[in-house]
This record gives C-alpha cells, structure tokens and sequence, in this order.
C-alpha cells in the first residue's frame, strides 16, 4: 500500500512522536518530520503524518512516547521490524511452557473445580436462538458435570436452570431444544416448572407432607448475555458479573455486527483431545503460512517483516487478542471466486475494508490496510474471529475429561436475499469450513504425539503469545482457588 | 426429483443435475468425496462457463428455504450450491478430500439438524 499519508490510531494519549525510521533506514526526528496532523475527533487520538512522496506503509517505524513524557521511554510502537510482542510482558518470561496441564488426569480435576465450575464459560449459543417466551436449549456441560436448561421466560430474560428435577432429582427437559409453553413437565411424575424456574404442579400434591411449592423451584445457574452470546457460571455466587469479567473487550468490540449478522454455519465435532489442545490450536496464526498454505500462505507474505505476522497484541486480566497481518489481495483470485464476489462478497479476498475509521476501535485496532483478522480470546472456552465486517467466527470449546473436548465452529454471515447469495454463502462455508479441517488435522495427532512422551515442554514462539499468557491466567486461578489475582 | 428439470435455459446441464443436484451439504460433500478429481474437475468445467448465467437467473429468486423456490429453480440452486461445495477441492486442494485434512465425516453440520 504506498500512499503519501501515513495514518496511526489505536494511541492510548496524544501522540507524541519523536522520530521515524524510515525505510531507507534513516532517521527522521520530530523536528524535521513534513507534517502532523491531528483529527479532530479521533476517540483514542490520533495522527496523519504527510510525506512528500509515496511511501510503503508497513515500512515506517515509529517512535514515540505513549507513557509518560517525564520517562521519554523511546519504545517503537507500530509495525517495528525486531518487535517482540512477549518483551512488552516481562512477568510472563521467554521460557517454555509445560506439557503436564495437557496431559495430567489430576490437573484437569483441578481445572474442572476451579476455572470451569467457579468461572464464566461460553456456551456458544445466543438469544435468538430461543426466541420467544418458553423456547429452550438443553446444553450438557460434561466438565459441570451437570446439564443446564436455557430457557426464555415471558418477561422475555433467558435464565439458565440445572435440568434436574427437585423432586427425584431426574432429567427435566430430555430435548436439546423445545418450547415449553406454559410449563415443562418431567417425565417421571408430572412436576411441571414455570420458565423462571418455579414449580407450579405437583400431581397429588395433598399427599406429600409439610410441603411447599416454594422450596422445589428449579436450581439457577447464573446466566448472563454479551452481544447476544449467553455465557454460564456454575458457580451458584459469581463474584463479578460477566460484563465485569468481560472488561476491556466489551468496550473494544462494541458496535460490531453481532446484532446484524445471523448464523449462517455451526459444526460441531468430538475430540479426542486435551481441551488446551483444540483451545491452543485457534490462539496462534504462527500455523497459518504451513498448515493453511493454500488459504493463507501468500496472503501472510509481508516483505518488510517476513517473520512476523501480528499487527497488534494485547492482554488483558484474563482475555487477549491479537490482530493479524495479511492482505488479501495477494490471494490467487480464481474464477470462482471473482464470481462469488461479483454476486456477493468472499472473506478469502475481500477484506471489506470500507468505512474502516468506523469500525469498533477493536476491530483491526492498528487500522492497517493490511489487515487479515483479529483473534479475541475469551478466557477459558471463547474464541472469536473477526475476519470482517460481515463474517465472524465463535468457536466454543468445552472439555468433557482431560484427552476428549467438544468443539463447535460457527460462522456468522449476512442472511441471502437472493438464491444467489445462498450460493456465495454457501461458497463462504465451504471455504470456512475446509480450512477448519485442516485445523482439526492435528489435534487428535497432537494428542498421540505428547502421550508419547516425546516431548517434555513446548517452546513458545513470539507469535504464540496469546497461548502462554492463557497458561498464566490458568495457573493464577488454580493457584488462588478459582479466584481473580 | 427426477421428474423434475432444470430451468430451459440450463437444459444443457441435465447430466451434471442428475449427479450433483443434491439437497443437503451432507449429500453434496459425499458426492464430492465419493468423486475422483477427474469427476469433479469435468463438473467444474462445464459448469463454471455458465455459472454467471446460473447466478444471475438465480438472483430473481428469493433465498433459502429451498422449499420456497418453483421446482426448476430449486434443482439448479442445488447444482450451484454443488459448484460451491467442489470449488475448494478444485481451486485450493487440488484434490477431493482437504489434505490430510480431519474427517468431515466427525465434522457434524449442526445448521442442517436446525433447519429441518
């Protein structure tokens, strides 16, 4: 992308840049820098430097002073050749990482007791998906060792509910879906529950003794919603609200598409896997250039920084993302798919870029040009991949014991108006879903491979940061007991 | 279905349609590794010539459900909804299957249990 105006975003502070390299490698200070310009209304700050001729973007290195100007602590900050996203995380270390957490029966009861039964975790289903006053969803939550009804109730709130009736303790609901109008009966002896949970029949109710209805409602699990994604936790006194625990990446996403865009694609899969496995294998894009070369590969290439591929990093208490260089314009465009963009629109070239200063400020948060997609990672079972303004991914991912998982991949898509667009939507899956084969190639052989013995830790590239900060958040909540450190 | 024809003007495709027409995702993605790549890359090159004329008559009717559409119509959105099933196979893997890729077979279609 060469352009005479480089544009810099995502700056915390007014901007005050020192100095640029630029790509000669010569070294511009701030006083002979052509000219800055600041936006006007620019939420985060801003700034448009304007050079003299064209330059390739990707190929200046800023820097600047985005702490604190006392420190005047010179750190480059975009697009840096050398960057080392892991050094900006010293608590985190450079070491390797261990294998036991994958592989250890005793570990995962740990993890099972303290992160996923005292934690928000992501069921993967959203609200409209039980519609109306009554509709309800049954979800086994083996690492609950539990079942949970979701279920809408006529003040149009979805409440989550342990399946199980109070009176013998039997399945209540034994569809995974259903409506339950004005009551959901079970089965062995007709007590029927109101969708807030209530018992509201009882056969032969005179017969039981010093009984009340009132003592017999369903059991809540807390339920809460973002964005439409209805998230549980199993533990019956959540400290903090999921909002509160979602933090920094509720405000970053908000304003994106999740409310517009429907789903399009679920597929789900068992695995016999560790759950960090299939949860590591959707937290990395290192693997993209080799396992999805034909996808990815020449998209990936980037001549300025041939190694690395991460535009933008960022921890939070518990969450991260990273956001991805690519552009997919170097992409072949194949007959098929210029006709797919012509009758609709394809993510494999067409990154939609347009109105891009629009987007949610963490929706490709370095506002590159060659932006290929974001990775937000919700701390422990939620991925999602923001590939464009009309195409997300929610991968939702959930251990049953410690070497099977549940993965369920699903694309969210804009609805067809056309039988056309069925078939671009269509193509869109497709093309989605054949490179989730790939992806799901090597988690069970990943599995065989480290009960092996082979190897004794992993080594953890730069690129793979979101992986060994996911590890610390983990052995934080197993070290305090399933609390925030 | 076999009673029923693809619209005239696709008449030609009669042979394709008797193979690839196929409901479901499932079905289409079976035909598609039941194939051999000779198979699939003759479909895609007879089919691909006319695919603009395909989705341009298909763009004056409404979306899925297929139900919704006449019968003619719904035979050659399967055969193009077919034409995208097979175009990674030809355009990205080379091949029917994805290399080395994980089972399709475990890799279940949820959205086609919830439609029916």
């Amino acid at each position: 992308m060469f352009s005479s105006e480089v544009r810099l975003f995502g700056i915390r502070e007014e901007p005050y840049i020192i100095g640029i390299y630029l790509p000669t490698g010569a070294y511009l200070s701030t006083q002979r820098l052509p000219k800055i310009i600041q936006p006007q209304s620019a939420p985060y700050g801003a700034a448009s430097i304007v050079f003299p001729t064209e330059i390739e973007q990707d190929s200046v290195i800023f820097k600047d002073n985005t702490a604190t100007r006392d420190t005047m602590q010179d750190r480059v900050h975009t697009h840096a050749n050398g960057k080392r996203w892991t050094l900006d995380h010293p608590e985190l270390g450079t070491g390797t990482l261990p294998i036991t957490p994958y592989l250890s029966a005793e570990y995962f009861e740990q993890e099972r007791q303290k992160i996923f039964t005292r934690t928000w975790i992501s069921t993967g289903k959203k609200v409209e998906e039980i519609p109306q006053p009554g509709d309800y969803l049954v979800l086994d939550i083996a690492v609950g060792k539990t079942s949970v009804l979701l279920v809408r109730g006529k003040d149009g709130r979805v409440r989550g509910f342990h399946n199980v009736c109070k009176h013998r303790g039997n399945r209540l609901a034994w569809k995974d879906r259903g409506a339950c109008g004005t009551g959901l009966m079970c089965r062995f002896h007709g007590w029927t529950y109101a969708a807030d949970g209530r018992l509201i029949g009882v056969p032969e109710e005179d017969m039981f003794f010093d009984f009340d209805k009132r003592d017999y409602g369903l059991s809540p699990v807390a339920t809460d919603v973002w964005e439409g994604f209805i998230f549980i936790n199993l533990d019956p006194d959540p400290p903090e609200t999921l909002h509160q625990y979602l933090g920094e990446v509720v405000d970053l996403l908000r304003g994106y598409a999740f409310d517009r865009l429907p789903l399009s694609w679920s597929y789900t899969a068992e695995q016999k896997c560790n759950w960090r496995i299939l949860r590591d294998s959707q937290l990395e894009f290192y693997h993209g250039k080799a396992l999805h070369q034909q996808f990815a590969g020449k998209v990936m290439i980037n001549k300025q920084q041939p190694s690395c591929h991460v535009l933008d990093a960022k921890l939070f208490r518990r969450h991260s993302m990273m956001s991805f260089y690519g552009d997919r314009r170097n992409t072949q465009r194949t007959p098929m798919e210029l006709l797919m963009a012509q009758f609709g629109a394809s993510f494999k070239t067409f990154p939609g870029m347009r109105d891009m200063d629009r987007w949610p400020l963490g929706v490709n948060p370095t506002r590159s040009r060659q932006w290929f997609f974001d990775i937000y990672y919700i701390f422990p079972n939620f991925h999602l991949v923001i590939l464009s303004p009309f195409l997300f991914v929610a991968h939702t991912m959930l251990p049953e014991t410690v070497n099977r998982s549940t993965w369920n991949a699903r694309g969210y898509f804009p609805q067809p108006t056309t039988a056309a667009e069925s078939v671009t939507r269509e193509y869109n899956k497709c093309l989605a879903r054949d490179v989730w084969l790939e992806d799901g190639s090597t988690l069970e052989n990943t599995q065989r491979g480290i009960e092996s013995g082979v190897l004794s830790q992993y080594p953890v590239q730069d690129q793979e940061l979101l992986i060994r900060h996911a590890h610390k958040v983990a052995e934080e909540l197993l070290a305090n007991d399933g609390q925030a450190g | 279905m076999a009673d029923t024809r693809l619209p005239e003007p696709f008449a030609d495709l009669e042979p394709l349609a008797a193979v690839w027409a196929l409901a479901t995702e499932t079905e289409r993605n079976q035909q598609r590794l039941s194939s051999t790549m000779a198979q699939i890359q003759a479909f895609y090159d007879t089919l691909l010539p006319r695919m603009e004329a395909v989705l341009t008559y298909l763009s004056t009717f409404p979306p899925e459900p297929p139900a919704a559409l006449p019968q003619e119509a719904r035979r050659l959105l399967y055969l193009a909804l077919a034409m995208a099933e097979i175009t990674t196979a030809v355009e990205l893997h080379q091949q029917p299957s994805v290399p080395a890729g994980f089972d399709p077979q475990r890799f279940i279609p949820d959205h086609e249990r919830t439609k029916r």
